[in-house]
C-alpha cells in the first residue's frame, strides 16, 4: 500500500534522488581510475589454452612487473618505458623473454624516446611463465600480437 | 508518516550524507607525546620532525625553512629501486599535479641511496618524471646517516635502511606523510595504493582549511 502511495510521486521521487546523487558527486573529490584493459576480441586471436596463458600472464604481471611497467603498461614519465603499444617490445616479442629473465642495462629507445633505466632480470622464471609473461604484455590493452609458443621462448633463451 | 513527508526525509538523509565529508574534520596528530606540567598547567608536545640540511636536484641547500608555514608531503625512495619506487613515484606525481599551483605546498622525496642518486642523477630523474622545476617538488640527497635519521622514530618513523638480501639493496616503507605547518605527522597513506593517495588528496584540502586556507 505505501508502496502505491509512494508512486503518486514518481517526480518529486526521482528529482530528489537525482540531485542527491549529484551532490554525492559533487562532494566526493576526484578519484580517477586507470583504463581497463580491453579483452573484447581476445578470443578471436588466442585459443582456450592461449587465453589461460594470457590469465596467468596477467597475474605474473602484476607480481613482477606492474610495478614499474604499471597495470595499464602505460610505463613511468621518460624513466620507466610503456609495453603498451610499445615498438620495442611488438617488434621482437619472442626476443623479450632474454630481457625479463636476464635483465637489460643501458639506452633504449621505445616509441622514438630514449630511455636509460636498468631493469633487473628474473631468473627463477621458467620458459613457461615468460611465456605466459609474454601472451598477456603483446595481447593487453591495445595491444593484439597474438599467441606466444613456449618452445620459441626456449629457444630465445637459449640464444 | 505520511508519503510526501517520507520522501521529504529521504532527500534530506542524501543532502547530510553527500555533504557530511566536509573539509571541517580534524585529523589526527600522530606520533609519541610528552607532556609538560608547568605551574598545574599540562602542555602537551607533539611529535615533530627535526631540522635538516640536505640538497635537491637544483643544487640548492634544503632545510626545514623550505616548509616553513607550508603543509608538506615526504616519502622515500631510491633512484633504481626495483620494486615499490616507480609506483610511488606514479602516485605522487597526481599529488603534484593537483597541489602543484596550491601556495604553501611542498613535496620531499628523500633518497636513501645518496651515493649513488647524486644531485646530476637526481635532476636527470626529475626531468624524466616530468618535473620540471624545483618549486614544489624537491628530490633531496645528502649524508646518509642524516637521511636515515630523518626516517627514523625520532624523525618520520618510517622503515628505511640497506639490507643485502632485499630488491635493489634497501628496504623503505612505501608511506607518504603528511605533515602540518608545525613539522607535525597528520597522516600515513601507502604509496603504492591509488585508494590511499586519493585518502590523502581529499585530507590536504582539509589540513589547509583548518589553517583557514582554501
Amino acid at each position: 500500500m505505501v508502496k502505491s502511495k509512494m508512486n503518486t510521486y514518481p517526480f518529486l521521487k526521482g528529482f530528489c534522488l537525482l540531485f542527491g546523487l549529484v551532490l554525492l558527486a559533487a562532494c566526493q573529490s576526484g578519484t580517477d581510475k586507470t583504463s581497463s584493459t580491453s579483452t573484447s576480441s581476445i578470443q578471436d586471436r588466442l585459443d582456450n589454452k592461449e587465453i589461460k596463458y594470457f590469465s596467468n600472464g596477467k597475474r605474473l604481471y602484476t607480481q613482477y612487473c606492474a610495478n614499474c611497467h604499471m597495470e595499464d603498461g602505460e610505463g613511468l614519465g621518460k624513466l620507466i618505458p610503456p609495453l603498451n603499444k610499445a615498438d620495442y617490445l611488438l617488434k621482437d616479442v619472442v626476443g623479450a623473454a632474454k630481457i625479463i629473465a636476464h635483465g637489460q642495462q643501458g639506452e633504449i629507445m621505445v616509441n622514438n624516446i630514449q630511455y636509460n633505466q636498468p631493469m633487473p632480470g628474473y631468473s627463477n622464471l621458467n620458459a613457461n611463465q615468460i611465456a605466459e609473461l609474454l601472451t598477456y604484455i603483446s595481447n593487453a590493452w591495445d595491444n593484439a600480437y597474438g599467441p606466444v609458443e613456449v618452445n620459441d621462448v626456449k629457444k630465445a633463451l637459449n640464444k | 508518516m505520511n508519503t510526501p513527508i517520507k520522501v521529504f526525509f529521504s532527500c534530506l538523509m542524501l543532502f547530510v550524507i553527500s555533504c557530511s565529508e566536509s573539509n571541517k574534520e580534524m585529523l589526527p596528530i600522530m606520533g609519541r607525546q610528552t607532556f609538560k606540567e608547568v605551574d598545574g598547567k599540562v602542555d602537551t608536545i607533539f611529535h615533530t620532525i627535526p631540522n635538516f640540511q640536505l640538497v635537491d636536484q637544483d643544487s640548492a641547500i634544503i632545510t626545514e625553512e623550505v616548509v616553513e608555514g607550508k603543509i608538506y608531503v615526504a616519502d622515500f625512495f631510491f633512484g633504481t629501486c626495483p620494486t615499490i619506487c616507480p609506483i610511488m613515484k606514479q602516485q605522487m606525481l597526481r599529488v603534484y599535479e593537483r597541489f602543484k599551483d596550491q601556495p604553501n605546498f611542498v613535496i620531499l622525496s628523500h633518497t636513501i641511496d645518496p651515493d649513488h642518486d647524486t644531485v646530476a642523477y637526481l635532476n636527470e630523474y626529475a626531468k624524466r618524471l616530468g618535473v620540471e622545476d624545483n618549486k614544489v617538488w624537491h628530490f633531496l640527497t645528502g649524508n646518509k646517516e642524516h637521511i636515515y635519521d630523518l626516517g627514523s622514530p625520532e624523525g618520520y618513523m618510517v622503515p628505511v635502511g640497506e639490507d643485502e638480501d632485499a630488491p635493489g639493496g634497501y628496504i623503505h616503507s612505501g608511506a607518504f606523510i603528511l605533515l602540518d605547518k608545525d613539522r607535525r605527522v597528520r597522516g600515513f597513506y601507502d604509496g603504492t595504493k591509488a585508494e590511499e593517495v586519493d585518502k590523502l588528496m581529499q585530507d590536504i584540502p582539509k589540513l589547509f582549511a583548518a589553517y583557514g586556507e582554501e
